[in-house]
């Protein structure tokens, strides 16, 4: 899911880049160490939307360094058990198969696809497919819905289904 | 199990009792023989009992009539059952006698097990059918006897209270018990040989008095001897080799423990019908087994399990040709399902025996079981886990074979395990598939809190009565078994087996949810065993290494460079693998390291993209996310790939790469320094020893400095003189000349012997300059001459550098680094002030790296370097020609550049630069070294005379001075005044006075301009720090300075005038 709420990052700066561009550096500086990260709590940073402000830098004793503390609003995507996505198929083995939801990867076991839909291997690409011919493979979109993730602190791993109702291939119709 | 006893009694006793023993020992051989055949033999058998019954008097510790040894008595029940045995048996006689057939059948057939019935259906398909008939009626016909027969000594003794039993307790008039030392495990032999001897004196004299020999099973080292006196026991044991020991003591049992020497209080097992268990020896040693029937009182037990068949061996009609082979060795069977075809097909012949089929003697049901009776002590039953796949092997015979009865042995043997915040649910009872949370664990009480609109209150269960509950998509833990520890997501349950994916591995994994358990926190699992760690690169032999992708219980999952997956017990690992430094070529020649992103475009993983963990020689061990197998773990040869995004690569690269594989350099040194392309052809033999410094890696040998003299310079050797013993780049072993000892010292601190003498001698010999002298030369030959003042050689390069940025950066191992980068920047923070990359925000953080790894293959390009003085001056003047139009010093220097020479008196003194430290290291590695050459300083100043004590290097910013006479540069320079504005290394930046301008040049080419009276001066003799005005000028070696409030004699040569810029 995503959503759009208020963050807080602190950008640490070299002095060199003191003069008249440092705002313009502190900015830039944001978006390069936010946008695409990942935190357990919040999920992935898509795009930092608004600077709400940038406080006053704090010189590191020592270093020359200087903190600035950043309040930032971006669209972050969470995802959460239960949850119906759209996926991108990265990868189709024998084990399952491996999509991408945008920044989040998620693996759709062998178990968690309808028992009809069968692996072939011998097909190029590799696919699942059913007697209908449905087929699931490499770069399909599919529909899945998550039943697990794991969160590390900088990563978010999913599992996810297809046995539910709605869910599997969406290619052209999706 | 059961104590074997010989006990006998003397003939004092009623019978004697081992008369009667040899009796029943051949008369049970003739049970065996005819059990039916005439009545004289239920006769004797009868007669038998009968004496035995009388001959028990009141002791209640002898044979039941079933021989001297009894191999397996029946256990803790034992003392009881003698007990109750004698109370029936006085009721029983008298019943015996009316039914002794019977009993005798029925005992015996108890008692000779399968083997005898056997037997007895051979013999009875020889008999008459009404023979037959007759035998039935007998066996059956009497209801007691029947039930006797069964229950034996139970059934109608049941009703035996203690109080019976109470008397039967040894009382004083009984005989007494001893303890008898005897050798160790000869306890059994030593009671049989006592019987002997009883019956061998029993004639005579004298016989033994003694009533029994007991040796208990377990007891080891002791038997026991009932007696009435102790004497008697003396006597027994008089002689007896085995009991030696004991011939001096022998220890009398209390008469209350008298029956605790015979209690035996091993439980027995309680196997029930279902259980689970393991063979411990034969062919199916270590074989899980199903209890099919128990036969507690034959000590039998009738196993299910999976036949082991050999169906290479030929049978029946078949056999004769495959004799010969009777003698290979054997081999064990494999477990597989009974095959009737496979048997029929090698000759085998399978008859059929009501439901079961039966090959070779064994009972083998449809399903391909085995059902063969084993004896209990054959079978191991506590703690038997049988593992998943065993179970499976159980469960998957066709027709599903009791499948229930696999889980409830299941839960039989090992309990779950519940913790609070398990969900569970209830498999059966009132409250079926009631889901709930456990709140608290008491022992087998596990309370719950339902999860159920109604059912709000917390509800009490005993263990057995819930089950572990999982969804998908939880988070667990494995408790037991071969995954023990690992963690990983539920993809699916199935009725008690859930499929999860691990954490680590990325594998699916088949566990019994028993075994698991709620995982709140994403642990990793197992990533690490004493030293070795999940990925670390192992040797396991010397050809052999691999990458541990698996921590098992007490195994490794190793992916050998091979490519197979070995499991490997750890203590065979030989070591962990360093691979961090090694690099190794890729399919187009490029260097690929430790972390760098690789595609496969050959070989079994063609098309796989990876990041490289591990480089051992010709193979890579590359981990990709998408790949499943083994983590994620695959090896590929480094041929089969080729670096993605293959970055600077190009000719040079390569070039460089057989220089010694040298990868980053060029990415650093290139770009910015187009002229350190030309490093190989400077690598001239001529800077053999720059190069030997430069060139060899961290660690490889350094035959240059071995046998030289040296001095310690630093440290807590310093001063000390020795002779270098071996040398590698970093470090020399060092023989010390004043202490017996050889040391470890760094290079750094390291300093020819002969530096000193050349310095004392006034003058700076020209060794320095000597190539011969290799790396370690510049290095003194550039601090001696800072000896006295450190900044005299810094010169014209401020412009470069922002004052403010040199200052964190000073420290010893920077210029190693920037000696590799920017030859011509020796200070640290030049490349942080690089404009290609003040862009990155990231720049600074790399800036520690090079700084203090010196191994890092940027390390390299100072090889080439070296020779930057003797070459056209890159470096210098690639800066020069930045800042200024032209640099003097394009020419090579020449140790005769004499223009030092002349003083010039009027520069005073100013500001010292830190930088002075960083000189000498800095000379180092950077282009200048070799020509740092204090020598042409010094050769000018030896003729000088007067400049003996002149400071070398005394260049510092603000400092007014000269050019000197320069070969090939710019005749229009030479004598120009200038004033140092900045100091790097040797070059100094130079504002020159008349044309305004600023330029470069070589430190060496200055000299100070002497001051005038009232002139500001530096006194650069002395470090160049203090500064003060000329006050009078009496002559060369006269000058009166004030410096602060006071005023103190100079010579002119030990000052320079310190210029204005206006």
């Amino acid at each position: 899911m995503f959503y759009h709420i208020s963050l807080e990052h602190e950008i640490l700066l070299h002095p060199r880049y003191f003069g008249p561009q440092l705002m313009e550096t502190v900015k830039q500086k944001l978006f390069t160490e936010v946008e695409g990260t990942c935190t357990g709590k919040y999920g992935f940073v898509i795009a930092v939307t608004a600077i709400d402000s940038i406080g006053d830098g704090l010189i590191q004793p020592n270093r020359g360094f200087v903190v600035y503390p950043v309040k930032y609003k971006a669209i972050v995507f969470r995802p959460f058990k239960g949850e119906v996505l759209d996926a991108v198929v990265t990868q189709v083995n024998k084990v399952g198969i491996f999509t991408e939801i945008g920044p989040l990867s998620c693996f759709i076991s062998r178990h968690s696809i309808p028992p009809d839909m069968q692996f072939d291997p011998n097909s190029t690409p590799p696919c699942y497919k059913n007697a209908e011919d449905d087929c699931i493979q490499a770069d399909d979109d599919i529909r899945l819905k998550i039943v697990g993730t794991r969160v590390d602190a900088t990563d978010i791993f999913a599992i996810g289904t297809l046995m539910d109702d709605y869910l599997g291939a969406i290619g052209g119709s999706g | 199990m059961s104590d074997s006893e010989g006990s006998f009694s003397d003939n004092e006793a009623q019978v004697s009792e081992n008369e009667g023993s040899e009796e029943e020992a051949s008369t049970s051989r003739g049970k065996k023989r005819s059990r039916f055949d005439d009545d004289e033999d239920d006769e004797d058998d009868y007669d038998e009992e009968d004496e035995e019954e009388e001959g028990r008097h009141s002791k209640k510790k002898k044979s039941r009539g079933r021989g001297f040894l009894i191999e397996e008595a029946e256990v803790d029940t034992d003392v009881e059952d003698e007990e109750e045995w004698e109370e029936g048996a006085e009721e029983l006689i008298a019943e015996k006698g009316r039914s002794r057939g019977g009993i005798l059948d029925d005992e015996i057939g108890r008692q000779e097990g399968n083997l005898h019935s056997h037997r007895r259906l051979q013999m009875m398909l020889d008999r008459k059918p009404d023979e037959i008939e007759d035998y039935y009626r007998r066996k059956y016909a009497d209801p007691k006897s029947d039930q006797r027969g069964f229950r034996g000594d139970q059934g109608d003794l049941e009703a035996n209270d203690d109080i019976h039993r109470q008397t039967l307790l040894p009382s004083v008039k009984d005989p007494m018990m001893w303890m008898v030392k005897c050798r160790l495990g000869e306890e059994k032999a030593t009671a049989l040989q006592l019987m002997r001897k009883f019956i061998a004196y029993q004639n005579q004299k004298e016989p033994l008095q003694i009533r029994s020999v007991v040796a208990p099973e377990g007891v080891k080292g002791y038997i026991y001897i009932e007696a009435f006196k102790h004497t008697h026991i003396k006597a027994a044991i008089d002689g007896v080799g085995t009991l030696k020991m004991g011939n001096y003591e022998q220890t009398m049992v209390a008469i209350k423990e008298m029956t605790e020497v015979l209690r035996v209080t091993k439980q027995q097992p309680t196997l029930s019908r279902g259980q689970w268990v393991r063979l411990k020896r034969g062919v199916y040693k270590d074989d899980l087994a199903q209890v099919y029937h128990v036969e507690q009182a034959q000590n039998k037990v009738e196993l299910m399990m999976i036949p082991r068949i050999d169906y290479t061996k030929m049978r029946g009609a078949l056999k004769s040709a495959s004799e010969s082979e009777k003698k290979r060795k054997f081999k064990r069977p494999v477990q597989r399902a009974f095959d009737v075809e496979a048997i029929r097909s090698i000759g085998g012949e399978v008859s059929t025996d009501g439901d079961f089929l039966i090959f070779e003697g064994q009972r083998y049901s449809r399903k391909g079981f085995l059902y063969k009776a084993f004896n209990i002590n054959a079978i191991l039953t506590d703690g038997i886990k049988p593992t998943l796949e065993e179970l499976q092997k159980f469960d998957e015979q066709p027709e599903n074979l009791e499948i229930d009865l696999g889980e409830k042995s299941g839960s039989l043997d090992v309990k779950e395990h519940f913790a609070p915040g398990d969900n569970v649910i209830v498999p059966e009872g009132d409250l079926v598939n009631l889901k709930g949370k456990v709140i608290t664990v008491d022992g087998t009480k596990v309370t719950i809190l339902p999860k159920h609109d109604e059912l709000n209150d917390p509800i009490e269960f005993h263990a057995h009565e819930l089950k572990k509950f999982f969804k998908s998509g939880d988070h667990v833990k494995v408790l037991n078994g071969r995954h023990e520890n690992d963690t990983g997501m539920i993809i699916r349950v199935d009725s008690g087996i859930a499929i999860l994916l691990s954490d680590l591995t990325s594998e699916e994994l088949k566990v019994r949810t028993k075994d698991l358990q709620l995982c709140a926190d994403t642990a990793t699992g197992v990533d690490s065993f004493g030293q070795y760690q999940y990925g670390d690169l192992v040797q396991l032999d010397a050809q052999t290494v691999g990458v541990i992708v698996r921590l098992e219980k007490e195994n490794f999952q190793i992916l050998s460079q091979t490519g197979k997956v070995l499991s490997v017990k750890y203590q065979k690992i030989t070591r962990k693998v360093e691979s961090k430094k090694a690099v190794a070529l890729d399919s187009e020649q490029n260097d690929i390291h430790v972390k760098d992103i690789v595609k496969a475009i050959d070989g079994p993983h063609c098309g796989r993209k990876g990041e490289v963990k591990h480089i051992f020689r010709i193979h890579a061990f590359l981990h990709s996310r998408l790949v499943t197998e083994n983590g994620g773990m695959f090896v590929c040869k480094t041929r089969h790939l080729v670096l993605a995004g293959n970055k600077v690569h190009s000719g040079s690269s390569s070039g460089l790469a057989m220089g010694g594989f040298s990868p980053l350099s060029p990415r650093i040194s290139s770009p910015m320094h187009p002229s350190a392309e030309g490093k190989s052809p400077m690598r001239s033999p001529m800077h053999a020893g720059g190069h030997g410094r430069g060139g060899a890696h961290q660690g490889k040998r350094d035959f240059h400095l071995i046998g030289k003299t040296i001095k310690i310079i630093k440290g807590p050797y310093k001063g000390h003189i020795g002779m270098v013993k071996d040398a590698t780049t970093s470090t020399a072993r060092v023989e010390l000349h004043a202490k017996c000892q050889t040391i470890t010292v760094d290079r750094t601190r390291l300093e020819p012997a002969t530096k000193v003498s050349g310095r004392a001698s006034g003058g700076a010999s020209s060794y320095t300059r000597t190539p011969s002298h290799g790396n370690a030369t510049p290095m003194y030959g550039n601090q001696t001459p800072i000896h006295g003042s450190r900044t005299p050689m810094q010169g014209s390069q401020t412009p470069m550098y922002e004052p403010g940025s040199r200052t964190p950066h000073y420290g010893n191992e920077t210029p190693r680094h920037d000696g590799s980068r920017t030859p011509s920047h020796s200070t640290s923070w030049d490349h942080v002030s690089t404009p290609a990359r003040s862009e990155e925000f990231d720049e600074y953080e790399h800036e520690p790296s090079p700084s203090y790894n010196p191994a890092t293959p940027g390390y390299q390009p100072d090889t080439p370097q070296v020779g930057g003085p003797f070459t056209p001056q890159t470096p210098g003047g690639m800066y020069s020609s930045h800042e200024a139009p032209f640099s003097p010093y394009q020419a090579s220097p020449s140790p005769s550049s004499s223009s030092y020479q002349l003083p010039s008196p009027g520069n005073p003194l100013t500001t010292p630069s830190p930088m002075g430290y960083n000189n000498p290291n800095s000379q180092f590695f950077s282009p200048m070294t070799p020509g740092v050459a204090a020598s042409p300083f010094n050769n000018p100043q030896t003729p000088g005379g007067g400049m003996d004590h002149m400071p070398m290097e005394w260049q510092a910013v603000d400092l007014e001075c000269r050019i000197r006479a320069l070969e090939n540069k710019d005749k229009g320079l030479v004598g120009q005044q200038c004033i140092i504005t900045g100091i790097s290394g040797n070059v100094c930046s130079v504002l020159l006075i008349k044309e305004d301008r600023v330029i470069s040049v070589d430190s060496h080419y200055l000299e100070p301009v002497r001051p005038r009276e009232n002139e500001r001066c530096k006194i650069i003799s002395e470090g160049g720090e203090e500064e003060g005005i000329v006050v009078d000028i009496k002559d060369e070696n006269d000058v009166v300075v004030m410096v602060g409030d006071r005023h103190q004699k100079y010579r002119i040569y030990d000052l320079c005038k310190v210029g204005s810029k206006d």
